[in-house]
Order: C-alpha cells, then structure tokens, then sequence
C-alpha cells in the first residue's frame, strides 16, 4: 500500500527542503528572534524591578514627607508658644520700661518744677528787693533832709523785711 | 445564538442541495467505492485537483529518469487520464498503480527513478514558504522595532514561538537551547503548517502530508541525525557500556542490544506517532463524509439525516484535527527536544539549565 512505503521522491524533496529550512531559519530567522524575544524579556523584567523599586522609594518618601510634616507641626506648635510667651515678655518688659520712663520723666519734672519754683522765688525775692529799693529811693527822695527819719524808716523797714521772713 | 441558526442554516442548505447531486450522479450511474475514494485523498498524485473539480487538474511538473539514465521534465497534463508521452504513463494496475511507469520497448514496465514535483511536494514547498514567511514578518517587525512587542497577526506567531521555546526547549535543553532551538522551532513550524494546510480541503491545502510516511520519517531522521551526531562521550557509553550489572553486558551483550535498538525505536516512534495520528484524522472525515454517499443508496429521506449527523461530526473531527495540529507538532518538537538533550548528558550529572 502506498501510504505505508515511502516515496523516494517524495523523501527526496523533503530531505532537500527541511534541511534547507533548517539552515536558512537557524541563520537568519530565529537567533534574531529569540534574542529579540529575551531582550525584550530582559527589559520587561527590568521596568517591573524598577518600577517596584520606585513604589518602595516612593512609599519611604511619603513616609519621609509624613515624619517631616509631624515635624514641621510639632516645631509650629513650639514657635507659636514660644512667640506668646515671648509676647507677653515684651509686653512686660515694655510695661516696665514705660513704668521706669515714666517714673523718670516725673521725677525730672519734678527737679525742674522744683527749679523753677526755687528761681521764681529768687525772681521774686530780687523783684521784691528792687521794690523795696525804689520804694526806699522815693522815700529817700522825699525825706533826704532829714536823717534820722532816713534812717529811722530804714530800721523800720527792715524789721517790717525781718518780720516778714 | 446566532451562530447556532446560521449554521442549522447552512445545514438545511446542504440538504436541499444533496438530492441533486445524488440524483445527478445517479444518471451518471456512478458507484461510490470508498476505499478508492478515501486513499485517492490520502495519497499522492501528479497533478492537483483544482477546487471543487475532479476532472481538471492544475499540472505539476513531473521529473523522472528513464532506463537509460535520461532525465525527462514534463507536465503531468500529458500523462493525465490514461495518456502516454514519450513512452511514460500512469500505471493503472499492479505494484505501481498510480505511478509513473515507461512503458519499455518489450511491453513491459518499468519504475524509473521520480522526483517529480507532486501533489504533496508541492504541497511541502508551499508549507515551507508560508514557514519561511511566518518567520520573515516575525523577523521584519524585530528589525523596524526593537524591545517592542508585535501586534495582531505577527503577536499570534510570536506567541507561538515564545510558546515553544519557553515551555519545551529551554526546560529541556537548557545552555544548549541556542544550538538546537533553532532546528527545533523550524521542525515545530513545518510540522505545525503542514497539518493546518492538510486541513483545508481544496487546493493550497488538502495535500495529506503529515500523514505521509516518508514525510514524517524525514524529519524523525533529522532529529535522529542531531540526536546523534551531537551526542556526547557519555551518551555513548551509556549505549555501549551502561550503567548495569557485568553479566549483563559480558559476555552477552543484553543491555547494550537493548540501548542500540533503543536508539532505532525512537526515531520509528516520531515517525508513526505524527503520520498515524493525522492519517487517522484524515480518515475519519472523510468516512463521515462518505457515509453520506453510502447511505444514500436508501434513499433520500435516509441521506438527509445522515447528511446532517455526517456533517455535525465531520466538522466536530475536523475542529478536533485543528487542535490535534497543533499538539502533535507539540509532541513532535517536545520529544525531538528530550531525545537530543539525553544525547547531551554529560558525566552522569543533570543537564546544567
């Protein structure tokens, strides 16, 4: 039967094409291919390795981000309280400042008022003087002849001075 | 859906087409005798019907050496129906019924040496173009861009490949998958399309080549030949002087007959595995559809059932001999792979992977 003994032919062109396929395949196609095939493997497992990496550094930078943030709040809270407690110490400080100042422009206010009190009475004392100078001079004027008024008006008005003071 | 009522449909179709045909035959007077008609379909012939034609015949050049060493190259339309040239013709009787004979001056005849371009070798060639350019688009879209996979017709064939080498020949071959992956991916593709193109029934296909035995004896021999050519020091030794007890090997050498046949009964095995699965296959289609001709002699209302029994389970066997395809080049591939990395043991450890 025909099926079951091989045509010498038919084995001929077989032979002639496999062995043909074979070596132009094995040359120019599938090397080619396969290295393709696991270069691009090769990449593929490449971008998942890298990718995880970046998740997992990723993932440490959030956590990074949150430590700082927590941080960063903590040292707000402090700043804040700091800057009232320093508030209210200037405030003091200011207070006591303004206290001592004030103090000071009273008390030179006084020293001045004090002056000014002591001079105007010196003022008053030469005004009073220079008065009683011109008043003296008319009355000397007046009684130039007679001496002993003269000087008995001097006595009496210095005594009437004396008395005063 | 759908799909169901289209194919009652067609179905339906067939038997309203059926009863004519019969009846057109019937006039003819012709006898369906199944036996011829199933090995007409499995064997080799010199021109290809053309489709859906069982007279017209595309001629296939033929090219034979007569008696007296001459070469002749013909067209195998001289020689059709019964005719002679140049003093060769198609036997139609005798050991070489359906070959080429020449007819010598004495009356008797004689086989010359034929490598015609046959049915089935020019099915061959046209498998190993559509192999070559299976392999060619897979390469093209590698050299335009580089590290980027493939889409759509040439992802399917890269599928195939990274199947292939991924699941068989590296697991199996290891360090040595770059020598022989290359011979192995060429047999699975070769033996791959030849089972799809025998499938298709009219003409690029439908030649039965995997279920040809010289054709799978062929490749049985490659893989024989790799297997044993690039065998290593230990693989032969394992042949030669095993690893058993002395009495076994001398003074009669028991194990060593065994492993020498053993290497025989491989190649003998790829061989009849792939040629008898898809022969068997083949076979089984068109009995099915040859019960539709036999049972038509009772007449019609008996044809139209089993026309549509017939054609359910042709088209169940021939879904079946898609997947069979691809499995057997699979196995092909997968025991050529495990034949030649036993040969490429060395000094008794594992193969290194």
């Amino acid at each position: 039967m025909e099926l079951f003994s091989p045509d010498f032919g038919l084995i001929f062109w077989m032979f002639v094409t496999v062995l043909l396929l074979v070596l132009l395949l094995g040359k120019f196609g599938w090397p080619f291919i396969v290295k393709s095939l696991e270069e691009r493997a090769n990449l593929i497992d490449k971008g998942v390795e890298y990718a995880q990496e970046a998740k997992s550094q990723l993932e440490n930078a959030q956590k990074e981000a949150a430590k700082y943030v927590t941080e960063a709040q903590k040292q707000q809270a402090e700043i804040l309280r700091e800057a009232a407690k320093m508030k209210s110490q200037i405030i003091e400080e200011a207070k006591g400042a303004a206290a001592v100042e004030a103090k000071k422009v009273m008390d030179a206010a006084k020293v001045s008022i004090e002056q000014a009190r002591k001079e105007s009475e010196m003022q008053f004392r030469s005004e009073v003087s220079r008065f009683a100078l011109q008043i003296a001079e008319k009355v000397v004027r007046k009684d130039l002849a007679d001496e002993k008024s003269q000087a008995e008006l001097v006595e009496k008005l210095l005594n009437e001075v004396e008395t005063k003071n | 859906m759908k799909k169901v009522l289209s194919i009652l449909f067609i179905l339906a179709m067939m038997l309203a087409v059926n009863p004519m045909s019969v009846s057109a035959s019937e006039h003819s007077s012709e006898q369906v005798d199944p036996k011829a008609v199933i090995f007409e379909h499995l064997g080799d012939t010199y021109g290809w019907a053309a489709p859906f034609s069982h007279s017209t015949y595309i001629p296939l050049p033929v090219i034979v050496r007569d008696y007296a060493g001459q070469w002749h190259v013909f067209s195998s339309a001289r020689v059709e129906h019964g005719a002679s040239y140049n003093g060769f013709k198609i036997a139609e009787t005798g050991e070489n019924k359906g070959k080429i004979v020449e007819v010598k001056a004495d009356g008797s005849e004689y086989r010359p040496l034929d490598l015609s371009i046959t049915k089935n070798v020019a099915a061959l060639f046209i498998s190993a173009l559509v192999v070559v350019l299976c392999v060619m688009r897979i390469r093209h879209w590698y050299r335009k861009n580089p590290l980027k996979a493939p889409r759509k017709g040439t992802a399917f064939l890269e599928l195939i490949v990274e199947f292939v080498y991924n699941t068989v020949i590296r697991p199996t071959l290891g360090k040595k998958s770059s020598k022989f992956g290359p011979y192995l991916l060429t047999v699975f593709f070769l033996i791959f399309v030849m089972n799809l193109l025998g499938l298709i029934v009219i003409f690029p296909g439908g030649a039965n080549l995997t279920g040809n035995i010289a054709v799978t004896m062929v490749l049985a021999l490659f893989t024989f030949f790799m297997t044993n050519v690039f065998g290593t020091k230990h693989y032969w030794k394992e042949v030669f002087w095993p690893d058993v007890p002395w009495w076994l090997k001398v003074p009669l050498p028991i194990m060593p007959m065994i492993e020498l046949f053993g290497l025989f009964t491989k190649p003998a095995a790829l061989t009849v595995r792939l040629f008898a699965n898809m022969m068997g296959g083949h076979i089984i289609v068109l009995v099915l559809t040859l019960l539709i001709f036999i049972f038509g002699a009772f007449g019609t209302a008996v044809m139209g059932v089993t026309t549509v029994f017939s054609v359910a389970f042709s088209l169940f066997m021939l879904l079946l001999d898609t997947l069979v395809s691809f499995i057997q080049a699979f196995v092909f591939t997968m025991l050529s792979a495990l034949f030649i990395s036993l040969a490429q043991e060395s000094h008794g450890d594992e193969l290194e992977i």
